[in-house]
């Protein structure tokens, strides 16, 4: 196909993709639905007359159909002056375990149950849901340079949801985790979740007010979103990040280094190329609160007049646009326990409901808490219901109290401590 | 293909086998600014078999490749007999039909040339990007699909239907020194391109509404009596209550069921709230669902009593009650789960000006940015918002995140509109399976005691 489209393109790039998977479904705590997957695709790039043209299709034998329409796309695509990479070096990144390909249904359904059974002993009365997918993907790209990428991956994804309904009162919550190389942390999940029932179990009462607030890496997420939307190149660009024409500045608390690293072995963003065949490396975005630099593709690189920063991401039917892979927040200086033991009165934020809306690019957030503790005189002293927190990233993470020396992998590619603020307005219904 | 599907079925080992095959071609075109991102076509194909065995649950298959249907029913069979837990999973009976429904376009996108389609997005695009200086950013976004689902089971049921969507989004980005703003309009509809044809009243909007938010102040968080707009108050709807009638969240779960009661009052003597996925015109519409059971329309809430809840087949058998046809799948990739259709807030009797004429200080809230329900706690953000001053609407405030309780809040709407509404606005209803066209009306509603977000 390469070839055919040499013949009326400048550049052309072709990546295809293959998916098997097996799944096992678990609803209202018991085994219900067991499922196969085989899905494939192709997706083409060219650039025609120097315009930029796409086209995807699941449907890999109408190749015909799938040339005719990315030059269609071409004739009417954007100008561009990026150039598809020539084969790059990369880095060794493990991303494939024949342990987790070989996995059965039977295995799969094992460990959903040890799941299962570690979770209704600690709280009988819940309701489980459990999904536990293996798969094995193979990712094909070739583009007019020789660039030529071929290489395996082995996801192994575990997601689990717990409700817990006591009369109107009702708590959800849910954990995942996911890699590709079996690294024995199968039941992490599962245990996350026995804690969090365990602390919720008690009831406490909260004052609206100002007071410190301890956000655990699952409810940081809250503070790290804003963030991650700012640093992507694109938004960069239209100048619609506040951080855009800021590099170099300090924007943080000094005790903030995030860190985008698609290099670490066995984690869910890792692999040793982008989706455009850029190589990966670990790029460090904000350095103790300074501005380092943003995450781009080769579109939005060649815009800025910056090399790619290896951060091209795609689905089958979408093209590439910059994407955090592993996104890291940098461990800290001060245990979590020591965190919790300076909190006279404060809150600890665990979940929250409605991530992602609102103005968000802006840096505000404005989010009630499904999840969340109060600490009194440096003990998490039960769940408080009906709270809401709400600000601005670009204010509250200035002034960071502290970032703990623990981290946790949490939504599966984020690497995250627990992050404490000193005063925070926090808005209660008690 | 029949004759294909109709083998496999035939071949099938299974108690009861389904399958549903589809074949989708979409445009999509994107501008970011100045630049187009793209102006691409995607061709998606594929299907995905579903088997029930004697003793257990489902198993399924899904797959791009459609030849060789027996061997996918086989695999599907074999999945099943995986989930065996004791409690056999029953279907609610429906009439199997066999229907073929085709569509007849006025002005069928299929036809219109991709450079038309990019000329009309671009006119859109450069009205918004021309209306003010602020305005530093635009997302512009047209899409069409057309889509022929096959659906057939081992009852016997064999339908065929064609799906057409078209639909725009226009969004507006305005900043004035740190502070950025987005206001957004679109439309959507199983309609031809004529649909998102002179909408250039949408590209101002938005680019107004974003310049608009830029001198607005941040709302002062707290209690307050809200009148929410026709389009707040569907997706409140949609978020805060629908999702607790899909039977997925309570079928199984004897405390959920306790707080579900059928004839538990929620709201007052005015609310009426119903879901009905047969009306023509709507996005939410099908003359079958997924599992090829006919739609209907589902009171949900009658003057303020629960009354009703939205099943798939299985939920139905499981509560002993009817199936709604409320069983929808984004699409061949994912088995069909309860979802809402057409959801909506029946009209009322108040006008606007009554209903803000008693307010001494409150919030008009508009439009939605997106919400969220965890069952009992609900959020969503509305797109814009205005203080209600002495009984009228006064100055324009942003990041207005209304949150709460579903309980207290139903029972605190304490007036309903006269100006009922169905939104044509484009959005889509994820749960765990992306995006599945829904749509929402409601007319005005007042709410007292809403907490929001804030300063």
């Amino acid at each position: 196909m390469l070839e055919q489209l040499m013949r009326s393109a400048e550049q052309a790039e072709v990546v295809r993709v293959h998916r098997e998977s097996t799944s096992v479904v678990f609803e209202a705590s018991r085994l219900k639905r067991s499922q196969v997957k085989e899905t494939s695709g192709l997706a083409v790039r060219v650039v025609k007359g120097g315009r930029l043209g796409f086209a995807a299709s699941s449907d890999t034998r109408a190749t015909a159909r799938l040339m005719r329409n990315v030059l269609e796309s071409a004739e009417h695509g954007d100008a561009v002056t990026f150039s598809l990479p020539a084969p790059q070096e990369a880095l060794d990144v493990v991303t494939f375990d024949e342990s987790i390909a070989a996995l059965s249904i039977g295995k799969l359904v094992e460990i959903g149950q040890e799941m299962l059974d570690l979770i209704l002993a600690a709280e009988p009365g819940v309701n489980v849901e459990i999904e536990l997918t293996r798969s094995t993907e193979h990712l094909a790209l070739r583009n007019h340079s020789g660039t030529d990428i071929d290489f395996r991956r082995s996801p192994l994804s575990i997601s689990v949801e717990v409700r817990w309904v006591k009369g109107d009162d009702v708590l959800i919550t849910y954990d995942q985790t996911g890699t590709t190389v079996w690294d024995g942390q199968h039941m992490q999940s599962a245990e996350r979740l026995c804690r969090k029932l365990e602390l919720a179990r008690n009831q406490a009462r909260l004052r609206s007010g100002r007071m410190p607030v301890l956000f655990a890496p699952n409810g940081s997420l809250v503070l790290g979103l804003p963030v991650m939307l700012g640093l992507d190149g694109k938004d960069v660009l239209k100048r619609a990040s506040p951080m855009a024409g800021n590099l170099g500045q300090k924007l943080f608390s000094d005790k903030l280094t995030f860190v985008d690293d698609p290099t670490i072995d066995g984690k869910f963003g890792s692999s040793p190329f982008d989706d455009e065949g850029v190589s990966h490396r670990r790029n460090v975005l904000i350095d103790q609160g300074i501005l380092k630099g943003f995450l781009y593709d080769l579109k939005t690189a060649s815009q800025a007049g910056v090399e790619s920063t290896g951060n091209g991401s795609r689905t089958l039917f979408t093209p590439p646009s910059p994407q955090p892979t592993n996104l890291l927040i940098e461990p800290g200086t001060v245990l979590l326990t020591d965190m919790i033991a300076s909190i006279d009165s404060g809150l600890w934020v665990e979940d929250a409901l409605g991530l992602g809306q609102g103005n968000v690019i802006s840096g505000a957030f404005s989010n009630s808490l499904s999840l969340a503790y109060k600490i009194e005189k440096g003990q998490l002293v039960g769940r408080v219901k009906d709270v809401s927190i709400a600000g601005n990233v670009y204010d509250l993470l200035r002034n960071v109290a502290a970032v703990s020396s623990e981290t946790e992998w949490v939504h599966h590619s984020l690497r995250v401590p627990y992050i404490m603020l000193d005063s925070m307005n926090v808005v209660s219904q008690q | 293909m029949r004759e294909q599907i109709e083998a496999a079925l035939r071949g099938s080992k299974a108690k009861y086998t389904e399958i549903r095959l589809e074949e989708r071609e979409a445009t999509t075109i994107v501008y970011r600014g100045h630049d187009l991102e793209t102006a691409s076509a995607v061709i998606d194909v594929g299907g995905i078999v579903r088997c029930l065995c004697d003793e257990g649950g489902w198993g399924e298959s899904t797959f791009n490749e459609c030849d060789h249907l027996a061997a996918k029913v086989e695999q599907a069979y074999e999945s099943a007999r995986v989930v065996h837990s004791g409690e056999c999973v029953e279907l609610a009976p429906v009439p199997a039909a066999r229907d073929n429904i085709t569509v007849s376009l006025q002005r069928d996108f299929r036809g219109v040339p991709l450079d038309a389609k990019k000329t009309l997005l671009r006119q859109y695009n450069i009205t918004m990007l021309e209306s003010d200086a602020r305005v530093v950013d635009t997302n512009a976004v047209y899409q069409d699909s057309f889509s022929h689902v096959t659906l057939a089971s081992s009852e016997g049921a064999y339908i065929e239907e064609e799906r057409p969507m078209v639909g725009l989004l226009l969004m507006a980005v305005a900043r004035k020194g740190d502070d950025v703003q987005t206001a957004w309009e679109s439309r959507a509809g199983q309609s031809g391109f004529g649909f998102v044809e002179g909408r250039g009243d949408l590209a101002v909007s938005a680019a107004g509404r974003a310049v608009d938010l830029l001198t607005a102040e941040t709302v002062v968080g707290g209690r307050y009596p809200v009148v929410i707009d026709p389009a707040l108050a569907g997706v409140f709807i949609h978020e805060a209550f629908g999702h607790l009638s899909e039977s997925d969240f309570v079928y199984e779960n004897p405390k959920a069921q306790e707080m579900m009661v059928l004839g538990r009052r929620f709201g007052g003597e005015l609310l009426t709230v119903f879901d009905d996925g047969s009306l023509s015109g709507l996005r939410g519409t099908h003359k079958y669902d997924d599992e090829g059971t006919p739609t209907r329309r589902s009171d949900l809430i009658r003057d303020g009593i629960l009354v009703g809840r939205l099943h798939s087949r299985e939920t139905a058998a499981k509560m002993r009650e009817q199936p709604t046809g409320n069983a929808r799948a984004t699409s061949y990739r994912y088995a069909p789960i309860v979802r809402m259709t057409n959801t909506a807030i029946d009209g009322g009797t108040t006008s606007f000006d009554e209903m803000i004429s008693g307010i001494k200080l409150g919030v008009y809230a508009c439009k939605a940015f997106g919400g969220q329900t965890e069952l009992e706690n609900f959020s969503f953000s509305s797109a814009y918002a205005y203080m209600i001053r002495d009984g009228q609407v006064a100055e324009m405030v942003k990041d207005v995140i209304l949150a709460g309780n579903l309980f207290t809040t139903l029972k605190s709407i304490d007036a309903i509109g006269d100006d009922f509404t169905w939104s044509h606005a484009g959005g889509r209803c994820g749960k765990g399976q992306g995006g599945l066209p829904v749509t929402f009306g409601a007319p005005h509603i007042r709410i007292q005691d809403v907490i929001i977000g804030g300063r």
